[in-house]
């Protein structure tokens, strides 16, 4: 079994896909960000393009906050010891697969039948937004323009 | 209006395509080096190989690092900007959504290790190429449990089934001394590699050409005309013993090499029975002929022979058996319940040969007999000797 991994940063020739926010590019890159939360976000039903909170970066402090719900969470930017690369695992937009699948069968040799799949390094990221704190319950705080809302996502417990 | 402060976090708008198609690989520094290096005209290809009973590996062009997955405690997010969303040239407009692409719970960590080439010689085992056989090998057959056992076993699926990296693959297949004969592999076999290095010896004499810039031409053509050596076979003996200059059709012989194959070509034969050191030497030197028995010397057969001495011959003797540590078990815990089977202790330049190939470098040997042997000092010095075993 082989699984190819190519490079495929954002570069000068690629397409250039639309760049984040510049205070959340100062905590990974141009493109792509890593979150760490203590715990995980769960989420009952279907979550696409729902919202989960407001991503906050204080302009003095550089200070990120996520505010969920009635929830405020605190983070830090760390340095990562050693660098990390983010796979995205290719042809993924749905339809792309199957395709290449068949193109493989009619081909007829073994060999392209042990190539599945292929991931491609879209990131390579030396820092991180970590929020390692516990929530703090924000009573009585307008969470602003969006807090008629409903919050969609609770912070799950850690696990064991 | 100044720089946008706040903005919205958002579930993927596709989130069944994209949960579960990232993942986080932790970069060493050389990978990372050469992935930031690269120009994006021609960028560095990785390949993960593995069986599903074989812990995956990452190759490079010439690396491998064993792959293991991490559990994180916490978990991370994969934010980007809108997915779907194509950017519009020269769209301005502050972006106020950022969304979660996947939630990963787990860090591949990849872990330098050697390449594991040693399940080449399990799969290439009765394809073995021989004086003589080459032709019958080559006779269709009729039977067919025979024609199922003469499946094809080549470079291309050696390339996709051998955890080793491409530059490591083509230097386990020359170490082995592994012929790729219509693409099809097939290890020579030893004697006949050392019948045709002699062959090559004697030609260089016969037909008085320098060693160093032999003409490959010439040699191939009185090995397949004078001893029915196949030109693919002779041409890629060349390429494994020394340097083809494919330009002037020259080869620059590896003497060292030559000399030590010939001298494994003896030293085989004295696995059970040991030989003599200077008989052994003596036979060596005659095999090589005059013009290079200077450079015949044992250090070139180190990780090959063990060395005994026959103390009851007057003056005492040194007896060499053969012992190769290829044929050792590639498993750290039983290659030393058979190097210290072979021998109760050792000094560290004696058995440092028969680690080369099982760890990275010298300070993975190192740790390996940390944990393997444990150490006795005398007046002769540091000793390697079996760890303790209590029984009961």
């Amino acid at each position: 079994m082989l699984i190819d991994i190519n490079v495929n940063l954002p570069g000068p020739s690629s397409p250039k896909r639309r760049p984040l926010p510049p205070q959340i590019v100062q905590f990974g890159t141009e493109e792509l960000v890593l979150i760490e939360l203590q715990g995980a976000l769960e989420v009952d039903g279907n979550k696409d393009g729902q919202l989960v909170g407001k991503l906050r970066v204080d302009p003095n402090t550089k200070k990120p906050t996520i505010m969920i719900g009635h929830h405020l969470l605190e983070g830090k930017l760390v340095n990562l010891a050693k660098p990390l690369a983010v796979l995205h695992k290719h042809g993924s937009p749905p339809g792309t697969d199957d395709t290449a699948m068949e193109v493989e069968v009619e081909d007829g040799s073994p060999r392209p039948a042990a190539h599945a799949k292929s991931w491609d390094i879209v990131a390579v990221v030396k820092k991180k937004m970590v929020f390692a704190k516990r929530p703090l319950p924000v009573v009585g705080h307008s969470t602003g323009k969006g807090s008629s809302a409903v919050p969609l996502s609770r912070i799950g417990s850690k696990a064991g | 209006m100044g720089a946008i402060t706040e903005c919205e976090l958002r579930f993927s708008p596709s989130s069944s395509t994209d949960t579960g198609a990232f993942k986080l690989l932790e970069l060493p520094a050389d990978i990372c080096k050469l992935i930031e290096s690269s120009d994006t005209a021609n960028p560095p290809r990785f390949t993960i190989i593995g069986a599903t009973d074989e812990d995956a590996v990452l190759c490079t062009a010439d690396k491998t690092y064993t792959v293991r997955s991490v559990v994180l405690s916490n978990s991370v997010l994969v934010v980007t900007s809108n997915p779907i969303e194509e950017n519009v040239e020269g769209d301005d407009e502050p972006i106020q959504e950022v969304f979660i692409r996947d939630q990963l719970k787990e860090v591949i960590e990849l872990v330098p290790s050697v390449p594991r080439l040693h399940k080449l010689d399990s799969l290439l085992r009765g394809r073995e190429y021989d004086e003589g056989h080459e032709y019958e090998y080559m006779e269709t057959n009729s039977d067919d449990d025979v024609s199922e056992k003469r499946q094809k076993f080549t470079y291309e699926d050696a390339r996709s089934t051998i955890q080793a990296s491409d530059a490591e693959l083509d230097k386990g297949l020359r170490d082995r001394r592994i012929l790729i004969l219509d693409g099809e592999l097939r290890p020579i076999a030893r004697s006949h590699l050392t019948t045709i290095l002699e062959l090559i010896l004697t030609n260089l004499v016969s037909l008085s050409l320098p060693h160093t810039a032999a003409p490959i031409a010439t040699l191939v053509s009185a090995l397949e005309h004078e001893h029915d050596i196949r030109s693919a076979v002779s041409r890629q003996v060349f390429s494994w013993f020394g340097r083809v200059d494919e330009n002037r059709g020259t080869w620059d012989m590896d003497v060292d090499a030559v000399i030590r194959e010939v001298g494994l070509g003896i030293l085989r034969a004295y696995r059970n029975d040991p030989a003599h050191d200077k008989a052994f030497l003596a036979q060596w030197r005659k095999a090589v002929g005059d013009t290079f028995e200077d450079k015949v010397a044992l250090p070139l057969l180190s990780g090959n022979y063990l060395t005994s001495i026959d103390s009851l011959s007057e003056p005492p003797k040194t007896l060499l058996t053969y012992f190769p540590s290829s044929e050792l078990p590639v498993e750290p815990g039983a290659r030393f319940a058979e190097l210290f089977l072979a021998r109760p202790r050792w000094k560290i330049e004696e058995i440092a040969p028969f680690l080369a190939d099982i760890s990275v470098d010298a300070k993975e040997r190192d740790k390996l007999l940390l944990k393997h042997a444990r150490t006795v000092t005398d007046p002769e010095g540091i000793w390697y000797a079996a760890r303790a075993k209590y029984n009961g």
